[in-house]
């Protein structure tokens, strides 16, 4: 709630920037709720002392006064655009290894991409001055930036230096670069044969179908690996329930870069397994590994491929229903799109039951056709289109929240379709709190999603800082790992090395 | 009447056609135009705002329909039905993974590189105590018509690697 | 006289610590082009031969559907031995599902002839053993205490409380193993909504991913569901990961610990800007179809003509039509703008500051189209590359399948599964190569209680007698 009343005149999209803002609108909006309104929904189902211990164990605020899982541990991320590779490099930092963003003196491109190429929703450091996209200041966590450049021999023998230094190295530069230059896996487990090595990429660093970069140099980025998956082909909604030609009826990508972020979690679980093996189960030595965004993706796409095997079905997009299950799906509704989920039949009649109190037709078309009695029937076409046009017939007299709230009671999983304003305000997301804000050290107050792996007994993870101006810690990581004074590092700087 | 039109048009002999015709959501959230019943093809117009029909349904007799819906039943008849796809009655869904559309369990015993897969029923009993079973589908002794069936793919070359 | 010191003494200099190759097989590994290296080092199709890299792990998985599975899975992938408890007869919920009910593999138990397990359950499972335990009767109390004792983890995806309840939860298994490593997955953990249900629907739908996939509502695009179930995989990796950092830690102090993992949480993770964006500027991210929204142009086309009209499937015949453009460098553009005969859209966008801004991305994705017209995918595709423009056809499940890259690459290929018989997989191997400890495929899943013997018998000393009255009980 605003404490006081402002006069505001709004003429542009430029008058609107100041009026928001963690200071002159902190975040949240309104409070969360307390713990003990908490407690009493652990109470109502007799789960008021296993919730206070969660409560005890578990609660973001303890994350920093417990030790961290991947303490001692150093990755060294080096690559440009992909943000698959800086995905990988934050879970093993919100983890606690020590993470080095090597970037060319240039900087990632990435640090320039804003939505619409517009530059106000860029933030500044405060040492540089430089603007910053949201999208890389967002995935920058809990590392140290660097510049080096890889292009000059004295960079890539400081690079080797480097590698011998470390335990992980990220890596995505196209295919064989890396190796062209002589600092690929190749050369660098001779001088470190514990060197856990990760190329991530789109579609690969070798095969018929490997990255591409273009005659002019321009690099192969998310979604081409989606689109040669199948996940495209698979998503979106099916053009007779919109029309073709960019009205909705196309196939679809992710709004969000999906494929990259499967890539990178991936990419950090293969790692992390290798390090095991290392460390503790006999292997003593690193490895190369190789994880593109089009795989990792392939790896999730239910049984799609598997399913082509068995009968030669494609799989075909259906829109916000799910072909496999009913219900399961999104439909509209007064304000927006609620979506409920509910298949065993002690779920499906649930929802039903709640859906008939307010209109008895959906007891006489849905519960009495014997169609629709049994599990797997229920996931045929027809049942589909019937089960759910009754279903929408609800949902179009009320909004999301009363949905929310009469399904809540039946128990049944049930949410609406939010927008980002909308799940930070959301109650359990600010409870947690999963969007969260950060006073930064070079940023500002930085609203961001929190870690998922922060919710741990003994050494959760955690988000230290998020954002780097390029460059920030030569004089740290240098110093620290080569010895390089400050007269050094301007000889190098001088010569175009770092 | 709102997202389905339930047909109550008199058919003459004392008959009326009874069906309930589905206006998916998708496609009818917002929509104005002429949609045909499956059963009896009485042209309706409608016009849906936000899912609510704003006007209509009104009969348009000897007009040409611009949308069928894509499904209909008879809840009083038995559950008699319209499938998606049925020219001059429901429209097709336009993306199937197939040329065909069962809705029901595909009987499959060999792959589309033609060898056996296990995408029937019933299976032969097969295992141990507390249902247990082993590391290995003897599929000669469990199936042998299927067997059969698989040598002669072999001799007739029909069955590939990829 | 110690002659290995002498010996090192008389020594000029260490061959060994000489640099460059020291053996023939060196040398050439040195000198073979990059992509041949990588395949040799890969190896496709020869990971059987390699160690695993989770060797004698043993982990339980009292999960159900596809996101806590997952993360078992990961785990079963990478060589842990992974026990997956299910509902005598039953099964999980996930065996039940089937795309429009028309694929499923036999048998699902010797009791239900006529029931299969769907192809939902593809992919989630695969490596473990299968065993059944009913939770809710007392006998069913030592059996879980002895799984958890000879087991490294579990993974469990019950309603918060309800293990607790069961007294078979955290701070009971922490009691009897200290080594042990607990995860909870599921929607939304402790706070108001702890209690609430999920599924990767909701996670899609409820944590705003589902805001900004689709087309803008003021194109006439709805909020679009991923068809696949994505946030229940994706954060079932995520789970795979925190558990690996968790035995890595495990390693050192011998301790366990609990992992409360919330999928919902997981979905606002992937989303980039739109948090710091709304944070700071109040600004919220919107839906943007199939274009970009700070790359352009980096985007989703449609083409005039399919490269299939006469095909028999619909999805070939009707879909091959979308072709993947990228051209946001300045050279890139101005190529592209040649050759869909547009110069001047190039003078006129000639920075990719002009050229990202909304109404410029509705111009030119509209150029392009509009030259599309009258191609098909492939000609588009073809005479992009020629100008040396990134361009790729949006491929369906049947290009997938045929497409060499990935065979070659062994991330799809068939198993000859030791029940189902063939069983094309694309999974697992597809998740990453490892030159050292590969991932492996085994077997996809197996049917309800199929290992009910091994584990029970073999493992935890059960008489054969004991498994018959627990089994004649149901409470296996």
């Amino acid at each position: 709630m605003a404490k006081e009343r402002r006069e505001i005149e709004i003429n542009s999209r430029a008058d609107t920037l100041p009026l928001m803002g963690p200071d002159v609108r902190p975040w949240p909006v309104t409070p969360p709720p307390s713990p003990e309104e908490c407690m009493k929904v652990y109470e109502k189902r007799k789960a008021g002392e296993f919730g206070k211990f969660l409560e005890d164990n578990l609660r973001l605020d303890y994350v920093f006064e417990k030790p961290e899982a991947l303490q001692g541990l150093r990755v060294l991320c080096n690559g440009i655009w992909h943000i698959s590779r800086m995905f990988a490099t934050s879970l093993l930092a919100e983890q606690g290894a020590e993470a080095i963003h090597i970037e060319p003196p240039t900087g990632d491109p990435l640090r320039q991409l804003t939505p619409f190429g517009r530059e106000e929703y860029m933030l500044k450091d405060n040492v540089t001055g430089e603007p910053c996209g949201l999208d890389f200041l967002h995935e920058f966590r809990n590392a140290y930036s660097i510049t080096l450049n890889l292009e000059t021999p004295e960079g890539r023998e400081i690079y080797k230096k480097l590698a011998m230094l470390v335990d992980v190295i990220i890596e995505s530069w196209p295919p064989g670069y890396m190796d062209s230059l002589g600092i690929g896996y190749r050369q660098l487990s001779k001088l470190n044969p514990k060197l856990v090595y990760c190329w991530v990429g789109e579609r690969g660093q070798w095969g018929p179908m490997k990255d591409e970069v273009s005659k002019f140099g321009q690099w192969m980025l998310d979604p081409f690996s989606a689109c040669a998956n199948s996940w495209v082909h698979n998503t979106g909604f099916p053009p007779d329930q919109c029309p073709r030609g960019g009205k909705g009826g196309d196939p679809m990508r992710s709004g969000a870069w999906l494929p990259s972020y499967v890539c990178g979690e991936q990419a950090a679980a293969s790692i992390l397994a290798a390090l095991y093996w290392r460390d503790f189960n006999g292997g003593g030595e690193g490895q190369f590994i190789e994880v593109t965004a089009a795989e990792s993706l392939m790896d999730i796409l239910d049984f799609d491929i598997t399913w082509y095997g068995f009968n030669a079905s494609i799989k075909a997009r259906t829109g916000a229903w799910d072909p496999n299950l009913n219900q399961y799906e999104w439909n509209p509704c007064k304000d927006g799109y609620m979506m409920i989920g509910g298949q065993t039949d002690r779920l499906w009649y649930r929802i039903g039951m709640c859906i008939e109190r307010d209109l008895p037709l959906f007891g006489r078309l849905i519960h009495e056709d014997p169609l629709l009695k049994e599990m797997a029937a229920r996931n045929a076409l027809q049942a589909l289109i019937k089960t759910y046009t009754v279903t929408t017939k609800w949902l179009r007299d009320i909004n999301r929240i009363e949905a929310e709230q009469k399904l809540m009671e039946y128990e049944i999983a049930a949410g609406p379709v939010l927008y980002i304003d909308e799940v930070a305000e959301f109650p359990h997301f600010k409870y947690r709190p999963w969007v969260n804000t950060k006073e930064t050290q070079f940023y500002g107050t930085v609203m961001y999603s929190e870690s998922c792996g922060a919710f741990q007994h003994r050494t959760p993870a955690r988000v230290k800082d998020l954002g780097r101006p390029l460059g920030y810690d030569n004089g740290e990581v240098y110093k620290k790992y080569l010895g390089y004074g400050p007269m050094k590092l301007r000889e190098l700087k001088a010569k175009g090395v770092i | 009447m709102c997202d389905i039109i339930w047909c109550k048009k008199d058919l003459g002999d004392g008959k009326v056609c009874d069906t309930v015709n589905y206006l998916d959501p998708y496609c009818f959230w917002n929509w104005e135009g002429k949609v045909a019943c499956a059963h009896c093809g009485t042209v309706y117009y409608i016009h849906m705002i936000q899912g609510h029909m704003y006007a209509g349904p009104d009969e348009k007799p000897g007009e040409k329909p611009d949308i069928y819906p894509l499904y209909a039943d008879q809840p009083n008849n038995g559950y008699f039905n319209y499938l998606p796809g049925i020219e001059g009655r429901t429209r097709p869904y336009t993306c199937l993974p197939r040329h065909i559309y069962l809705g029901k369990a595909d009987m499959v015993k060999f792959s589309i590189r033609g060898r056996p897969v296990r995408g029937w029923r019933p299976q032969p009993p097969s295992a141990g105590i507390a249902g247990s079973q082993g590391f290995f589908w003897d599929i000669e002794k469990l199936s042998p018509e299927v067997w059969e069936e698989y040598q002669e793919r072999i001799r007739k070359g029909e069955v590939k690697d990829w | 006289m110690d002659w290995e010191k002498e010996i090192q003494k008389l020594k000029v200099c260490d061959f060994e610590e000489l640099p460059g190759p020291k053996s023939k097989e060196e040398l050439e590994e040195m000198k073979m082009p990059f992509e041949d290296y990588c395949k040799r080092v890969f190896d496709p199709g020869n990971e059987f031969v390699k160690p695993e890299a989770l060797k004698g792990i043993r982990w339980m998985s009292t999960t159900m559907y596809i996101f806590t599975p997952h993360s078992v899975a990961n785990l079963a992938e990478l060589g842990a031995e992974c026990i997956k408890i299910e509902m005598p007869r039953m099964g999980d919920p996930m065996r039940h599902t089937s795309p429009f009910n028309e694929a499923y593999l036999y048998p699902l138990h010797d009791t239900r002839p006529m029931t299969g397990t769907g192809l939902g359950f593809t992919n989630a499972n695969v490596n473990e053993y299968f065993i059944t335990l009913d939770y809710h009767v007392p006998e069913a109390k030592p059996i879980f205490y002895n799984l958890v004792k000879m087991s490294d983890g579990l993974t469990e995806c019950y309603r918060h409380g309800t293990f607790d309840r069961w007294k078979q939860g955290y701070r009971h298994v922490m009691e009897i193993n200290p080594r042990f490593i607990y995860v909870w997955g599921g929607g939304f953990g402790y706070g108001p909504k702890i209690f609430g249900g999920s599924y990767d629907i909701l996670g899609q739908a409820h944590a705003g991913l589902a805001s900004i996939t689709g087309c803008h509502e003021d194109m006439g695009g709805h909020a679009t569901k991923a068809t696949n179930w994505v946030i229940d995989w994706y954060s079932g990796t995520q789970i795979t990961v925190a558990i690996l950092a968790a035995l890595y830690w495990r390693g050192k102090t011998g301790l366990g610990t609990m992992i409360e993992f919330s999928q919902v949480q997981a979905a606002t993770r992937m989303m980039g800007y739109a948090a710091p964006l709304y944070g700071r500027f109040g600004i919220v991210r919107q839906r943007w179809g199939n274009w970009d929204t700070q790359l352009c142009v980096h985007g989703i086309i449609m083409t005039g003509k399919v490269d299939f009209p006469d095909a028999q499937n619909p999805q070939d015949r009707f879909e091959s039509r979308y072709v993947m453009v990228s051209a946001f460098q300045d050279a890139d553009f101005q190529e592209l703008c040649n050759v869909i005969k547009k110069p001047d859209l190039y003078s006129r966008y000639k920075t990719h500051k002009e050229r990202v801004g909304a109404p410029a991305q509705i111009e030119i994705y509209k150029a392009i189209e509009d030259w599309a017209a009258d191609k098909t995918r492939s000609e588009v595709v073809r005479i992009l590359r020629e100008a040396g423009i990134l361009a790729a056809p949006v491929m369906n499940d049947r290009e997938v399948y045929e497409c060499e890259h990935y065979r070659l690459r062994g991330t799809v290929r068939w198993n000859d599964d030791p029940l189902f018989g063939d069983i094309l997989i694309h999974s697992g191997y597809s998740t990453g190569l490892m030159s050292k400890t590969p991932r492996r495929h085994r077997w996809q899943w197996r049917p309800v209680g199929a290992d009910n013997v091994k584990i029970y018998h073999e493992l935890l000393g059960y008489p054969m007698s004991k498994i018959q009255e627990l089994y004649d009980k149901n409470i296996i």
